[in-house]
């Protein structure tokens, strides 16, 4: 193990990941609030709901290509960057990703293209299925990627064969309480996050007066009551993690020295001489984030839902529009630094108890390693800036001639057109 | 169990080159086809509906050979690390050009986004050939070298064009149509080309995949892995086969992307 190989495989790890998880989390809960807008323009007559489909949906491709294409960093990064892993956990590690690969994300991406350039193709209610159905295998995706990295927080259903892992009981790593729990917490913070996002987007247009007051007062309400409930979710999930939490990650965040002390000594003795301390830093201070941003947006998320009920203060409360506008980073927020105590609060494992994280790396090295890193995060970099750019416009464009969902025989222009087909 | 976990990872390999082949080889082929904005939208469009369904081939080939075959996966990414960053980097470039193209206005924006569709589909390309040229050398820990190397990667690379070319004479109409007929040739039947570069590239990686220690390297969870992928897979063949029997139509105007 080159230790600068380490700790670049580990940056070019934390920074690709915490790119793409934040982009998921609004994917996520906006397919569902796509989802749910479809349903309602399918089955009622207002005009009014197929166009918030059109206008919250093509916000939501946008964010979802981008994350499309930082997820596939992260599929090949454990072989590229943690060989190690894959040789000693695979069995029991890869299987998951292998079920999300072809029964989530395969279903999801060929459903996404049908729904996306199918739209003046099939029947409403085909259409609608479609995007459940990318709805619901979105979630399978997230299910199957919780049990990759709830085995690596809490390993369960394997045993050890020729100093391998291998798989024991199935149904034990697929119902492992971390994968449930986080799969929990983590969908209830998607929607949080699309709550807040929808009622921000909102609150710009009704504080700018634009015309479209009873479209945005609509989803400004749908923002602030999804919020609500999805934060009491996320609370309870995440409440009940803190109980089976690691010891160690435990007393690290309450800053019980003794207790650290105590644990450090343990595990010398159980697993010979190391450093068995995560950064003490790190993982206080992401706890400590994560705490402080859900508390504010408890505050925002009553109150909001109490001034949400009266019709003259969705439209007129100025001031409450511009703190909705500020609030759309926090669930951001909360989750990375969410993210960040779970996964720098378990180090120097990379399987809890089994592998040190120094034991997983690739034998590649450091200028290898570095010159993907830099690829990769300036890579990504770039696309978190295109992302947010293009999510602005079209947000602030609001609902008028939204590219998706347009009937492409309508927007035919004859003199624009190509020359008459010929073959 | 072995021998249907290796089934199954080259029926899924080969269905990458073949239909992410096609159009990876349209995207090479852009700047050719399309000599006006507009052109290069409608060569968009011609597989515009299909690419993302195409590259999930490769996703889950990559998903099986975690699942099935950690080790060999662990060694083979690790050992080829200085080719699998390039070709991640053209995927992302592509598909974030194919992405965002019609997303914003201006000239310059749909330029640079035509460019990176086509760079990074020949970087894909290139990328394979490269990686190709090392498996059918038997180098699975060492990215190949020397010239045998470079004339490997340049043949792969001119096949996905080939089949990207074939691709293009099936699906557009107008001027890009008769630019893709040129190159092929009015002696052939247009799907006579596409046929034998789709053999072709179907090949690639079930040849490669001859000299991989499959066999013993196939992980403990192959016997919970092959049942329940056995049993969905004819589900995602139907989904796709839904999904190529929609947009089957030659395209005559410009799509969402």
């Amino acid at each position: 193990m080159n230790p600068e190989t380490l700790d670049l495989a580990r940056l070019q790890f934390a920074l690709t990941a915490g790119g793409h998880f934040l982009f998921v989390a609004l994917t996520l809960g906006l397919a569902t609030v796509v989802a749910c807008l479809q349903t309602a323009a399918t089955f009622s007559s207002k005009p009014l709901y197929a166009r918030m489909v059109r206008y919250w949906g093509q916000l939501y491709v946008i964010n979802y290509a981008v994350g499309i294409v930082t997820g596939l960093v992260m599929e090949f990064q454990f072989g590229l960057s943690w060989s190690g892993l894959t040789h000693h956990a695979g069995d029991v590690f890869g299987s998951s990703l292998a079920m999300e690969t072809v029964i989530a994300f395969f279903v999801e991406s060929t459903f996404l293209g049908l729904w996306i350039f199918g739209w003046h193709r099939f029947s409403k209610r085909v259409h609608l299925a479609l995007i459940w159905g990318v709805t619901l295998t979105a979630y399978a995706s997230a299910y199957w990627i919780l049990v990759a990295n709830g085995f690596l927080n809490n390993p369960v259903g394997h045993r050890e064969e020729n100093g391998r892992l291998v798989l024991d009981n199935t149904v034990e790593v697929f119902t492992n309480p971390s994968a449930l729990l986080a799969f929990g917490h983590v969908l209830g913070g998607a929607l949080i996050t699309a709550g807040f996002f929808l009622a921000g987007v909102s609150a710009y247009h009704l504080f700018k007066r634009t015309p479209e007051w009873e479209f945005f007062s609509k989803s400004l309400r749908i923002g602030v009551f999804l919020s609500l409930p999805a934060l009491f979710v996320t609370a309870t999930f995440g409440g009940l993690q803190f109980v089976g939490m690691q010891p160690m990650k435990e007393a690290v965040f309450s800053a019980k020295n003794a207790e650290i002390a105590k644990l450090q000594a343990e595990m010398v003795e159980r697993f010979g001489p190391g450093d068995y301390v995560p950064s003490e830093a790190l993982t206080r201070a992401a706890g400590i984030l994560m705490l402080l941003a859900f508390a504010l947006m408890m505050y925002l998320c009553v109150a909001g839902a109490v001034l949400a009920a009266f019709r003259k203060v969705v439209f007129r409360f100025r001031l409450w529009h511009v703190v909705l506008m500020a609030a759309v980073p926090l669930p951001y927020l909360a989750m990375i630094s969410g993210w960040v105590f779970r996964e720098a609060g378990r180090q120097p494992w990379v399987v809890y108890g089994l592998l040190k994280t120094e034991d997983a790396v690739s034998k590649v090295s450091p200028g290898q390693m570095r010159l993907s890193l830099i690829v990769f995060t300036s890579l990504f970099a770039l696309l978190a800036a295109l992302n947010f750019w293009l999510i602005v416009r079209h947000a602030r464009r609001g609902p008028v001639e939204t590219d998706l969902g347009l009937d492409e025989r309508e927007a035919d222009d004859p003199a624009d057109a190509l020359p008459a087909a010929r073959y | 169990m072995e021998t249907l976990a290796t089934a199954l990872l080259g029926f899924f390999a080969a269905g990458y080159f073949v239909l992410g082949g096609a159009d990876i080889g349209t995207g090479m082929l852009a700047p050719y086809l399309g000599r006006s904005d507009r052109e290069r939208r409608l060569v968009i469009a011609s597989f515009a509906p299909f690419f993302l369904g195409n590259e999930v081939w490769l996703v889950a080939t990559a998903g099986l050979l975690i699942g099935c075959f950690p080790e060999l996966e662990g060694e083979l990414l690790s050992g080829q690390f200085a080719v699998f960053v390039p070709l991640l980097t053209g995927w992302i470039v592509r598909d974030t050009g194919l992405w965002l193209r019609g997303r914003a206005g201006g000239r310059g924006w749909r330029l640079a986004c035509d460019t990176a569709v086509t760079g990074g589909s020949w970087t894909v390309a290139l990328a394979w050939g490269w990686l190709l040229a090392g498996l059918f050398g038997g180098s699975l820990h060492e990215p190949a070298s020397g010239p045998v190397a470079v004339i490997t990667a340049l043949a792969v690379a001119v096949l996905f064009a080939l089949h990207g070319l074939g691709f293009a004479v099936l699906r557009l109409t107008g001027d890009p149509y008769a630019r893709a007929r040129v190159l092929i040739g009015r002696a052939a039947r247009p799907w006579q080309s596409f046929a034998l570069t789709a053999a072709l590239m179907a090949a690639l990686p079930l040849v490669a995949g001859l000299g991989l220690p499959l066999g013993e390297s196939a992980g403990s969870s192959v016997g919970t892995l092959v049942p329940a992928l056995l049993v969905v897979t004819p589900l995602l063949v139907a989904a796709q086969a839904w999904m190529w029997r929609t947009f089957r139509a030659r395209v005559t105007r410009p799509s969402y992307l």
